[in-house]
């Protein structure tokens, strides 16, 4: 049994290690999103913590935590420094400047070979990361977002989600908020590409790109971005998808799409709106209301 | 000074193709506050079908509707099947974007599936190799003729806009879908035309920088949408006219970045200038004649 | 789940049989989806698997069977490493074939390298792919190993003074390119006049190629995949860049598709290769004919090097006798010697790169053809 384990976990180890990765990623964007912050700039901030890590453990020498957190820490500063103008910025606008952030910044790494190496990226990066830190991760971040939002800030956010002009006159302080959520959504983002970067052996900025900062959307979004557990189940969902349609080289492609169309068309709340669908069913009108966490009632 | 009028001459040339599928990008994403993602597989998906019909060897204009026509067709499904569909059961915007993007993703595979995943060009036309030297700049007639097919389609666009039922109908819907159904317009067939237009613009720009860069792949969509969300900050979101200027704007901030400071840092200065507009002008650089939307 | 089910079948199948056989899985990790990736991953899938249908017809391993476990990474390295995980740890592959990407092979090999199994890249030709471990070896030669020679031969031939780079910047092959390309234009002497750059997808050059004829090099050398560099020869001519200034490819340009998509544009282009369709030997007119019978299409360098790159694992199977002992199967991919492979005699060296006679070849009229001095 035991070796059925080992073997188990040896060929699926790195599909384990992206999905808590994605996942963490998916809380960073949760975040963003559940101030109505359509935010693409995650490809932006996983390049600024993972090649300052990167930079940290190999040309520093330093260890592999505070590498991580200062990558963390870089990515915030970056999130706080576009955040602070681009937050004046409403809806669409807001999306394709942080789009624009993020394609600035993979054209730095593409130029500046000194650091990033370039497009050859940077090659023999030590392993550091291990499963249990993103297992860690994952599980503080999800502590962290769950008694954020019984708070008084998540219940202003909420707020904010509804309505930010109504909020506003309420007396949150819009800008704040979402700015403070933003710079969260950046150190999660940038703590993601620290990890990411002593995972895998290598870098280059062809990780960092729009795709990324797509597919990073899409987790939550997938998930349903109402529910506390939505981020994961996005995460998990289309990391392994991929894996689990191997069977047809060749239509694959077409089959992934298929699938993710039919699950926005049937629940076009998330995944997660499942369980919503379920209880509407039972009738329970009171539960159904409670089942709405972006609601301010819980 | 040949030199420089050359490169007025390539981004000209290029941004013409960039105005044709901004302004289809504009209709969705601006007008009508849809983020659809399979924009860039209409552009795609219209290169094949003008590819297609080139092989049958039909003229060029005819190959040009067909590609106008399939991708407007393209946009239709989409609305059809996925925006439609959303809109009935209350999905979220972000919805339609997940949705849409795993809608081009099938585009994609399935243009790999039936044409193969290598790069294709257009049958050669000796016609069209045709060029020009004028004072040390070269033109070539396909240059000319598709500055002057977009600036057709421009016109027809805004003729359509301004001046027909349709327009009007969707500056309506785009002002408020509420305020459109109140007077009476028909907002389920309006924004159907509208993704109609949008597809076959898309279509027939894919069409025109297929025949132009003799490039056509399944992949060819991807960076043309990342063009079109440029342009459209450049020209502010669901202005047609802005995005018509933005896309020539685009072409020549590229052209010119290359030519006088440096080509590795192209896209650093294109997208540079749109971080520095979003701060300064966030309604675009011709927000001066912007349309007015919900 | 599914893999084993098919793996099973594929045993059971196997087991009905008149003869007894003995399975020798090959996990061939090419791209056939996801970007531009799948161009190069679909030719070197199809080269390997013909080879092995070829060998397993011909019965030349006697019970040894050949099984070709082919599976798609998308060009995306979180999958390579996925797949590489499952081959080595669930389907007990011997050898495997690949990854298409450069940057896929610095993620994955290093799970193989260590998990002892042999990877062969027929597609990674950048530096320090081969200095991931002992396991790790190439049917793809290096730029490093190419480019000086053509170099060499444009230098006696035309004695240009200048010469303008252009490469795409965010593409592992071709940066890397760049520096073998600019290193060795020093070497011969000829200035470098002006360096341009473009990315991935573009598809005009006009700007970068308006500046190189303002400098009016003798040379232009490309450092781009097969369609960037055709459009870039295309566009250079209709620009008016004479013929008088000779163009230049990387090794990666070699293609039929060069031709098709450049039209008389190409002609004169120089590239040095590995392999090229029209290499006259008999070997090589067979491989050809039998990719384009099964495959209806013309096979490139790619396709080419992965048929190899199968040649090499039946010839170390063969001397190994089996793989069961993988310490005796590596030693015998790596004492690859003189193998009668498609573009000559095939050896690895002791850094288990390709030696291999690299040839320059000259467009002339849609085709490759040898140069002659």
């Amino acid at each position: 049994m035991s070796a059925w384990i080992g073997q188990f976990f040896a060929s699926y180890s790195n599909i384990i290690d992206l999905c808590l990765l994605n996942s963490l990623i998916a809380y960073g964007l949760f975040l963003a999103l559940s101030a109505n912050m359509f935010s693409l700039a995650t490809g932006g901030f996983m390049a600024l913590g993972a090649y300052c890590s990167v930079y940290c453990t190999m040309e520093l020498g330093w260890p592999f935590a505070p590498a991580v957190i200062a990558g963390s820490l870089l990515s915030a500063l970056g999130a706080a420094l576009i955040g602070a103008p681009v937050l004046r910025l409403r809806g669409d606008y807001f999306m394709l400047a942080t789009f624009a952030f993020t394609e600035v910044v993979r054209v730095i790494a593409l130029n500046w070979d000194s650091v990033t190496g370039g497009a050859i990226g940077i090659v023999s990066i030590p392993r550091y990361t291990e499963t249990w830190h993103l297992a860690l991760a994952v599980v503080v971040i999800l502590y962290v977002t769950y008694t954020l939002r019984r708070s008084y800030f998540g219940r202003a956010i909420a707020a904010i989600k509804q309505d930010d002009v109504v909020a506003q006159s309420m007396g949150v302080n819009v800008f704040a908020h979402r700015l403070s959520l933003f710079i969260a959504s950046g150190f999660i983002c940038g703590a993601a590409g620290a990890l990411a970067a002593h995972l895998n052996y290598f870098i280059g900025p062809s990780d960092f790109g729009l795709l990324r900062s797509v597919d990073a959307l899409i987790y939550p979004i997938l998930g349903g971005v109402n529910s506390l557990v939505g981020p994961v189940v996005g995460a998990i969902f289309t990391t392994i998808l991929p894996e689990a349609l191997r069977f047809s080289n060749q239509l694959r492609e077409i089959l992934m799409g298929a699938l993710v169309v039919a699950i926005v068309l049937y629940l076009p709340g998330g995944a997660m709106s499942v369980l919503n669908l379920r209880r509407r069913r039972t009738g329970a009108r009171g539960v159904e209301l409670a089942a709405q966490p972006g609601s301010a009632k819980t | 000074m040949s030199t420089f009028l050359q490169q007025l001459v390539n981004g000209i040339s290029l941004g013409s193709t960039y105005a044709v599928f901004a302004m289809g990008c504009t209709l969705i994403f601006g007008v009508l506050n849809i983020v659809n993602m399979a924009q860039g597989a209409f552009f795609m998906g219209g290169a094949y079908f003008g590819l297609e019909a080139a092989r049958l060897g039909l003229p060029a204009p005819l190959v040009l509707v067909v590609a106008l026509i399939g991708g407007g067709l393209l946009g239709v499904v989409s609305e059809l099947v996925i925006f439609r569909t959303l809109r009935a059961r209350g999905g979220h915007r972000w919805m339609g974007l997940v949705a849409s993007l795993a809608l081009a993703r099938m585009m994609v595979g399935l243009a790999q599936e039936v044409f193969g995943t290598q790069v294709q060009r257009y049958p050669a036309s000796g016609v069209l190799e045709i060029s020009w030297e004028i004072g040390g700049v070269r033109i070539q007639l396909l240059q000319v003729v598709i500055l002057v097919v977009s600036l057709m389609l421009m016109a027809l666009l805004a003729f359509v806009l301004q001046r027909s039922r349709t327009g009007r109908a969707i500056r309506t819907v785009a002002f408020s879908e509420d305020v459109a159904r109140i007077v009476g317009v028909p907002v389920g067939r309006t924004i159907l035309i509208t993704f109609f237009l949008a597809g076959a613009l898309a279509g027939a720009s894919g069409m025109l920088l297929g025949n132009l860069f003799n490039v056509v792949s399944p992949f060819m969509g991807e960076q043309m949408l990342v063009k079109g969300l440029t342009v459209i900050i450049l020209g502010g979101l669901g202005n047609v006219p802005g995005a018509v200027a933005g896309g020539f704007v685009l072409g020549l901030i590229e052209v010119f970045s290359v030519a006088y400071v440096s080509s590795s840092f192209r896209d650093a200065i294109g997208f540079g200038l749109i971080f520095f507009i979003l701060l300064v002008k966030p309604n675009g650089l011709f927000s001066g004649f912007v349309e007015r939307r919900a | 789940m599914v893999a084993l089910l098919l793996s099973a079948a594929g045993a059971m199948a196997l087991s009905g049989a008149a003869r007894s056989e003995t399975p020798v899985k090959i996990g061939i990790v090419q791209a056939t989806s996801g970007g531009s990736a799948a161009l190069y991953g679909l030719m070197q899938k199809n080269g390997a698997e013909l080879a092995i249908e070829q060998i397993n017809a011909s019965g030349k391993l006697g019970d040894f069977k050949l099984v070709g476990i082919h599976q798609d990474d998308a060009g995306d390295r979180g999958q390579s490493v996925n797949i590489f995980q499952r081959l080595i740890n669930q389907e007990k592959v011997a050898v495997i074939l690949g990854p298409t990407l450069t940057t896929s092979a610095f993620a994955a090999d290093p799970i193989a390298q260590k998990a002892g199994v042999p990877v062969i890249a027929s597609s990674n030709t950048a530096p320090g792919v081969t200095d991931m471990g002992d396991h790790i070896f190439r049917t793809s030669p290096p730029e490093a190993m190419v480019f000086p020679g053509v170099l060499a031969y444009v230098k006696k031939k035309y004695a240009p003074k200048t010469a303008a780079q252009i490469y795409g910047i965010d593409d592992v092959l071709m940066k890397s390119a760049y520096a073998v390309h600019k290193k060795a234009l020093e070497a011969e002497g000829i200035k470098i006049v002006t360096t341009e750059s473009f990315q991935k997808g573009d598809v005009d050059y006009s700007a970068q190629i308006t500046k190189i004829k303002a400098a009016n090099p003798d040379l232009l050398v490309i450092g781009g995949l097969a369609e960037e560099t055709a459009n870039i020869v295309r566009q250079a001519r209709q620009l008016g860049i004479p013929p008088s200034t000779i163009v230049v490819g990387a090794n990666a340009a070699i293609s039929t598709k060069l031709a098709e998509l450049a039209g008389a544009a190409a002609d004169g282009f120089t590239v040095g290769a590995g392999w090229f369709i029209n290499y006259d030997s008999p070997k090589n007119k067979a491989f050809v004919d039998a990719y384009r019978k099964k495959y209806n299409s013309d096979p490139d360098t790619f396709a080419a090097q992965a048929f190899t790159s199968v040649e090499i694992v039946a010839d170390a199977v063969k001397r190994a006798g089996g793989v069961s002992d993988p310490k005796k199967f590596r030693d015998a991919i790596a004492a690859t010697k003189d193998i009668d492979a498609n573009n000559g005699k095939f050896s690895f060296d002791d850094h288990r790169e390709p030696v291999i006679q690299p040839k320059v070849l000259i467009m002339k009229d849609g085709k490759f053809t040898l140069a002659s001095d």
